[in-house]
């Protein structure tokens, strides 16, 4: 769509809502968002809290027990770890049985049981903040395969240029630019600050927009970098990778992957330099696991209990029935992070995200004074989204999201298929005869309906039609560089829709040789994963466009009518018991679990320990 | 009078005393801003200086009968370098004289298909565009921030304190009228 279709030309003001005004009203919307936030942060943390503190006060027993197996604490040790234990059992009565009691025990005893749980969680925040702080940008660019432009080529020189003068408007110093070689079009900003940030660009980016919308694209990153969204990228990325951190953490009695993965974690951060290229592929595989160990996942779990092993034996018994309790506590946790992050944590943080991306177009407004720019540019990017290689723990902060490598969505590889066909169809036209016929189609769609028909035909006994498909088969078998008797004929193609195996397997063959021929998908299932996981932290292009458009772009807008608002309102009045219902049960299982680790660990801690004194003490 | 309402009058007192010193800093800060970014025009101003001579040496080759167009460009230069330490109003004169001569240049070179063959007249054609839109851009920048300083001063309740402390109104870029005139094609 191009700005010089508009219909009449429009005289007076088109813009029905200054962007100075956009930038207010978001500017608050975050605010407010940014509070919810981290109130979500504080509730899910209560539930885990009250898991991981009786894990450490099991794990300090247990050492403290075998310490005094060569040096005895002294008695006020035990008599404080009693008090603790009296205070602990205060608030639960209170919890669970609403038994009476003065707030200073309460809150002591509140204290006692979430204390140690927060402290280790925030702890375990810091450290990932520090972590991944310290890997720095130029890991990440590395790791991206990132190069400077090269200012000797128009295009490239055009893109120094652009971001200068987006500098300047801005009144910002001009962040570093990068470009990566992808022929997917999208841009982002990385860093953790506005001093070492980066803009990365892809080349089918440079290729696909002109001047203006190159504008447009670069003012939205500037503006997003001088905002000041890249520390806030920072924190919302490190709050999930701290969960992952945890799950991992507590599944690693179970599990070898776990453990594979605080591994290298542990080496990343004792070893890991800065700014080599191994260590940044390191950091970004480190995020990316973090990232998506984040879910539930129960492989782990699974194995280590495994009641159907062939190993049966006493120690495997013993084992599982001395690590029961843990299990309990390990699913309590997941359960109560993949519950608060899924229905609390991700929903707000989500909405923050698409917020600061509406004040980042609303910026890039001001600095250009030129929406159409903006809004051209996303358009197109919006239809042409591919995998950026080595992107994906940072798919948020690309302009638009990147798509999965999927092969039948990939563009290019799809349309040299394509045209691979209808040229083969074209070729076996022509080698038949080269009078009056109508002449081939061009797109695939047809030529396929054509193929088909005249299949059936040539099966049905035409001789023309047999002759075209023994033509078409010829062509193909040249165009695939296959000798004719490779390809499928008719008789084993028939044969095999009436169901004979020998044929169905001929077929198979051939379609595996053809697998073989085409370019390997490259690691499709990770850009999945993570891109489909940061999937609602993009806002819709509809929605940015119509926010454009009352800041005054020429774009056209489907018109809603109206509809979808009558099918969410009977959506909602529908199932929003049902959902509130099973939100209200989860909660519940999830109280449940919480207070039955809580019983068990108890009792564990309580059997290991009189173990300790009746085999070892006095 | 008791000594709580003398207390409750001196915290009010200082409470009045550190506000005004925000408002002023912030009035400064402010008019620090205003100052940076008219500098920041002039260094825009400065690198077109510095450039044309190299564009107006890449085309005379292949422009040899536009001689008296290329003659207004360096002219046009050298009066802006003269007047960069003259008056402001002699200065943005000067300035909107070499924009007018250069988009004359511009406009005559579309006549000659060759030289968008020649790369480096490419190149040289592109900053020279970039740096007439960091001219432009610079002065946007310097009117929002004039914008932003006005606001303040004028919006109660710091309109009765910006007076008091010496601050004035700034005065936004206008484009000038040599610029908003037609541009004359020299065919």
């Amino acid at each position: 769509m191009n700005t010089n279709t508009s219909a009449a030309p429009m005289v007076g003001p088109r813009d029905r809502e200054s962007f100075f005004e956009a930038q207010r009203r978001n500017r608050r919307a975050t605010w407010g968002l940014s509070v919810v936030s981290v109130l979500a942060t504080v509730v899910m943390g209560i539930p885990l809290a009250l898991t991981i503190t009786p894990l450490l006060y099991a794990a300090a027993l247990i050492l403290a027990d075998i310490v005094s197996i060569w040096a005895p604490l002294p008695p006020s040790f035990w008599q404080h770890a009693d008090d603790i234990a009296r205070y602990g059992m205060v608030a639960i009565g209170w919890l669970t049985q609403g038994k009476a009691a003065n707030p200073q025990a309460l809150a002591l005893g509140a204290a006692v049981l979430l204390l140690p749980g927060a402290i280790l969680s925030v702890g375990l925040w810091l450290g990932v903040n520090a972590l991944f702080r310290r890997a720095g940008v130029g890991g990440a660019l590395l790791a991206l395969k990132a190069r400077e432009p090269n200012q000797s080529e128009l295009k490239e020189l055009q893109l120094a240029d652009v971001v200068q003068e987006m500098a300047i408007a801005a009144g910002l110093p001009a962040p570093k630019i990068m470009l990566i070689d992808a022929p997917a079009a999208n841009a982002a900003a990385i860093g953790t600050s506005p001093n070492d940030a980066r803009i990365v660009v892809s080349h089918g980016l440079l290729e696909q927009l002109n001047r203006d919308e190159l504008e447009g694209a670069l003012a939205h990153l500037v503006a997003s970098i001088g905002n000041g969204d890249l520390r806030i990228a920072f924190r919302v990325t490190s709050v999930f990778e701290t969960c992952g951190l945890l799950v991992a953490i507590v599944n690693s009695p179970f599990g070898s992957r776990s453990r594979g993965t605080l591994w290298r974690i542990v080496r990343y951060g004792l070893f890991g330099k800065r700014d080599t290229e191994s260590s940044a592929q390191e950091a970004a595989a480190v995020a990316t696991l973090l990232t998506r160990s984040a879910g539930l996942e129960t492989d782990d779990i699974d194995n280590f209990f495994d009641t159907t092993s062939r190993k049966k034996s006493v120690f495997r018994s013993i084992r599982n029935f001395l690590f029961f309790p843990i299990f309990f506590t390990n699913m309590a946790i997941k359960l109560s992070l993949w519950f608060f992050s899924f229905s609390m944590l991700e929903p707000s943080m989500a909405l923050l995200w698409r917020k600061r991306k509406y004040l980042a177009d609303a910026c890039a407004v001001q600095l250009t004074r030129n929406p159409d720019g903006l809004a051209e540019a996303l358009r197109k990017l919006n239809s042409d989204r591919g995998p950026i290689p080595g992107g994906s723990w940072a798919s948020h902060l690309f302009l638009v999201s990147p798509a999965a490598s999927d092969r039948m969505s990939d563009p290019k590889a799809n349309a040299a298929q394509q045209q691979m066909w209808v040229q083969m169809w074209a070729a076996s036209e022509a080698s038949k005869t080269s009078n009056s016929s109508p002449p081939a189609p061009t797109d695939l769609p047809s030529v396929m309906k054509q193929v088909t028909a005249t299949g059936s035909a040539a099966m049905a006994g035409d001789a023309n039609a047999m002759a075209r498909m023994t033509a078409f088969r010829q062509a193909a078998a040249t165009a695939l560089g296959k000798s004719v008797d490779e390809m499928p004929n008719l008789a084993d193609i028939a044969a095999a829709q009436h169901g004979d195996k020998v044929a169905l397997q001929h077929l198979a063959e051939f379609s595996n040789k053809m697998k073989a021929n085409q370019p390997a998908a490259s690691d499709s299932q990770e850009t999945t994963d993570s891109s489909s996981s940061f999937a609602g932290f993009f806002p819709s292009l509809k929605r940015r466009l119509k926010r454009l458009d009352r800041m005054g772009a020429h774009v056209e807008l489907e018109s809603d009518g109206g509809k979808s608002w009558i099918v969410i309102v009977v959506l909602a009045v529908f199932l929003g018991p049902f959902a509130l219902a099973a939100l209200a049960l989860l909660l519940l299982l999830i109280a449940i679990m919480v207070l039955a680790s809580l019983a068990f660990l108890m009792v564990w801690m309580a059997f290991i320990h009189e173990l300790f004194v009746v085999f070892l003490h006095h | 009078m008791s000594t709580t309402t003398l207390i409750v009058i001196g915290l009010v007192a200082a409470a009045l005393l550190i506000w005004l010193v925000a408002v002023f800093n912030s009035l400064v800060a402010l008019r620090v801003r205003v100052q940076n970014a008219w500098a920041d025009i002039d260094v825009q101003l400065k690198r077109r200086h510095n450039l044309v001579p190299s564009l107006v040496g890449a085309v005379q080759g292949y422009m040899a009968h536009e001689r008296s167009t290329l003659e207004a460009v360096t002219e046009a230069r050298t009066k802006a370098v003269a007047s960069s330490s003259g008056t402001v109003a002699d200065r943005s004169q000067a300035e909107s004289a070499l924009s007018g001569a250069l988009s004359n240049l511009f406009a005559v070179a579309e006549q000659y298909p060759q030289l968008r063959a020649v790369e480096s007249v490419q190149l040289l054609q592109e900053q020279l565009t970039s740096t007439e839109n960091r001219i432009a851009f610079a002065r946007q920048f310097y009117n929002d921030e004039v914008m932003k300083f006005n606001t303040v001063q004028s919006t109660f309740p710091r309109n009765l304190f910006a007076g008091m402390f010496g601050f004035s109104p700034a005065t936004m870029f206008a484009a000038q009228d040599a610029e908003r005139a037609n541009v004359q094609v020299k065919v």
